[in-house]
């Protein structure tokens, strides 16, 4: 019965959006009947709906009611309590109601944060985009259908790989993020329609891009995190397409952040910040409708379904065309009268969004590529390998990286004195000598790789910290302060290139046979394999192996599992990880040769810890940015 | 020059390098790291795809996994259930990895017809078939 309430809330919660979402046509039939004070009460009971809905499939994950297809398929009876709440966003239906559920929290903060809204239409895009996306879910992934009248006793359970804490928090994290891109998207198309793209529409909406992309970070770099540990295989980054369908937005709206800088300082570069926070939404829409529709294994699989393909397919077209029309119609803004030079903020921020762009471009060109490819030549497959991606991001890791640290000693319009430069320059080389000479004397080797992350690594730091220095000792303190949210965000960049260097330089990987008491020596480390035992949890059944390993200066122990879930009929490695602040030491357990003998992959892995502090200063960044650009913008 | 001409003419020179250099490096990226994806019975019929990098994908035959019991050496067949492929190779086997399941595995296709596989991918999902065996078993029933 409570089911068919949640469902029943899900429906009023589509049909009052869409009233919603019409304010604006009735408005321009009528320009007497203005009904936008409408939209902020409309906005409180859609949030208050879908959180109902949201929370009562949540209760039926908790009581396992396996009357409800979507948890029978997706819980157990033996899954432990939390895993049963998170499992509630494990699969497609539940995510989808997640994102809805975030989408409605956004807007309500929106409402909540946002002082004048007398005639501000922005509410009611976002109601259409929230009524679309219910639409979506009750047509085609109703999450509250039932399974009668024979009702299973048992659930088939929830994929083991989510059986984890970083997943329980990544996907709430990453779809605030995605979900967070509507606000500027919602934000340029009223202002679009009502003619407003000023420089008071672009500091309004900078704060918001800055939150969402903050969640978006944090979102992905959790991700990263937890493909490290879980999947066994020591990588933090796949160029797997559904990680790109994140990047690619991530990419957008860091471009975002920087025009929109631009647009309310010297009023630049408007209609391009348009156009962009339209593209990064864009993205995000494409990420959810690529991941979710299945279509990136084939075009086939998108015909397995062809009613979600084709609805996503056409919400995505509504959006992305709608916008593009209404901007190609009301982009009348004019060129502000002063220009600006090759030695400009203005033109640094310029190269940097067609940097970000482009690359982002060719990242989802790549992602898509197979698609094309199969729909060209009839049918016939084909992947693209890392390499292609590997070799497409250097180049504009650098190009971005001596950008950020040129730009931030420009100033706007024209820049007199560059002379600040040549101290960097001088320092900057002064410290990498340092650098290099400490890793050839701890590593005893260098690559092409670490060497070049220690260059990017020395002059976005050197370049960061040198660009908050002032004339007067007064103005010092009042500098720091604007500037400490970018600041961590750019220095974040330098510890992430850092890591990623020295972990491709300085890891080691082998695969080996060890038996019972053997000892494996790997980078003067060594790996001794204690025992195996068998071990029942709650949910699984497992072999742990135990290690003693030796380092120049410590000994401890590891433990590996391969485990085994009956009910899905699963096996799972549970690497064994010992993370320090310079080297994780790495073992997953692999299979049983013979008696006593397994064979294993062993790993160490050099400053992969600094990959996500890097990303997680990054996230802070952002954060500190967006709570102070609120605040500005209200003084 | 007027100024502002410059500066736009300036702006449109570095986005025209920027996008030239964008595509040298998807074409080049793309003609040199793209894996073609071949069935067991495209392989047998197929003489000219020998030696490249390439990706066979299929079911792995029930009881034709050969394990050796001092090295990491492995050897299974896969098929399409038209043609079978030997595929052989030195390593840890994934997780999902197990005989009736979908696989896709990358290598070359050696001499004597049989795969000599550099990593061995199990989709994260045990009901995954390549796409390519769900078509041929669709025609089958057909």
């Amino acid at each position: 019965m409570i089911v068919e309430v949640g469902f029943l809330f899900l429906i009023s919660a589509m049909v009052i959006s869409f009233m919603g979402s019409l304010v604006p046509l009735v408005w321009s039939f009528n320009k007497e009947t203005n009904l936008t004070s409408l939209i902020s009460p409309i906005i409180v009971l859609v949030f208050l709906f879908t959180l109902s809905s949201l929370s009562i499939l949540i209760y039926s994950f908790s009581i396992d009611d396996f009357s409800v297809k979507y948890v029978a398929q997706n819980s157990n009876i033996n899954l432990p309590i939390y895993y049963k709440l998170s499992a509630t966003w494990g699969a497609h239906e539940g995510s989808l109601l997640l994102w809805i559920f975030l989408l409605c929290s956004w807007s309500l903060f929106y409402i909540l944060k946002e002082k004048d809204l007398s005639k501000d239409i922005t509410g009611s895009i976002l109601l259409q985009i929230i009524f679309f996306f219910i639409a979506f879910t009750v047509f085609t992934s109703n999450p509250f259908e039932r399974l009668l009248p024979v009702v299973p006793q048992n659930g088939v359970d929830l994929n083991p790989l989510l059986q984890d804490f970083a997943f329980t928090i990544h996907p709430p994290i990453l779809y605030l993020g995605y979900a967070g891109l509507a606000i500027p998207f919602a934000m340029s198309v009223s202002s679009l329609l009502q003619n407003s793209v000023n420089q008071d529409w672009a500091r309004r909406t900078r704060p918001w891009v800055l939150m969402a992309t903050g969640f978006l970070t944090l979102g992905i770099t959790i991700g990263s995190w937890w493909a490290y540990y879980e999947l066994g295989w020591g990588g933090w980054w796949f160029w797997d397409p559904v990680e790109n369908a994140a990047f690619v937005p991530w990419l957008m709206a860091v471009a975002l952040i920087h025009s929109l800088i631009v647009s309310e300082k010297r009023g630049h570069f408007k209609n391009w910040s348009v156009l962009l926070s339209i593209l990064a939404f864009s993205m995000s829409l494409l990420g959810t409708f690529l991941v979710r529709s299945g279509i990136l294994t084939s075009v086939h699989a998108f015909a397995l379904d062809p009613e979600r393909g084709v609805f996503l397919l056409g919400i995505f077209t509504y959006f992305v065309i709608g916008s593009l029309i209404i901007f190609s119609f009301k982009n009348t803004n004019k060129i502000p009268e002063t220009g600006y030079t090759t030695t400009s903020k203005e033109f640094g921020f310029l190269l940097n969004n067609i940097f970000l762009v482009i690359l982002g471009i060719a990242i989802m060109f790549g992602t898509l590529f197979p698609l094309i490819y199969e729909a060209i030549f009839d049918g016939k497959q084909i992947s693209v390998g890392r390499p292609y991606y590997d070799t497409l991001i250097i180049p504009f890791a650098i190009g971005l990286a001596f950008l950020q640290v040129v730009a931030l000693f420009f100033s706007w319009g024209k820049t007199e004195n560059l002379s600040i430069l040549k101290a960097l320059a001088i320092y900057s080389f002064l410290f990498f000598i340092l650098l290099v000479s400490i890793s050839y004397l701890v590593f005893e080797e260098l690559y092409f790789s670490s060497i070049l992350s220690l260059v990017l690594f020395t002059i976005i730091l050197l370049g960061n910290l040198l660009s908050l220095k002032q004339k007067e000792r007064s103005k010092y303190l009042a500098q720091i302060y604007t500037k400490t949210g970018s600041t961590l965000a750019h220095i974040g960049t330098a510890f992430f290139v850092l890591g990623v260097g020295f972990v491709s330089s300085y890891s080691f990987e082998r695969e080996i046979i060890l038996s019972k008491g053997q000892t494996y020596e790997l980078a003067g480390n060594n790996f001794k394999f204690e025992r195996i035992i068998k071990e029942s949890q709650q949910n699984y059944s497992a072999d742990k192996a135990t290690f003693t390993v030796e380092s120049k200066n410590n000994s401890f122990t590891l433990n590996t599992e391969k485990r085994f879930y009956p009910s899905s009929n699963q096996v799972m490695s549970e690497a064994g990880i010992r993370p320090t602040l310079i080297k994780d030491y790495y073992v997953t357990l692999g299979e049983e040769l013979d008696t006593d003998i397994w064979s294993f992959r062993i790993q160490i892995k050099t400053l992969v810890r600094w990959i996500w502090f890097g990303a997680l200063l990054v996230t802070i960044g952002t954060f500190i940015s967006s709570r102070r650009n609120f605040r500005h913008r209200n003084e | 020059m007027h100024p502002l001409r410059k500066q736009r003419l300036i702006t449109f020179l570095v986005i025209f390098f920027a996008i030239s250099i964008a595509i040298l490096l998807v074409v080049r990226g793309l003609s040199s790291n793209l894996n073609l994806f071949y069935t067991p019975t495209e392989l047998k019929n197929s003489s000219e795809i020998k030696g490249i990098n390439i990706r066979a994908g299929g079911m792995v035959l029930k009881d034709s996994v050969v394990k050796s019991k001092t090295s990491l050496e492995v050897q299974f067949q896969i098929t399409d259930y038209e043609n079978n492929l030997l595929v052989k190779y030195s390593g840890v086997l994934p997780d999902l990895f197990s005989e009736d399941a979908g696989v896709v595995v990358q290598g070359n296709l050696a001499k004597d017809g049989s795969f000599q596989a550099t990593e061995v991918l199990a989709k994260h999902d045990e009901n995954y078939m390549p796409p390519e065996v769900a078509n041929a078993l669709k025609k089958d029933d057909s």
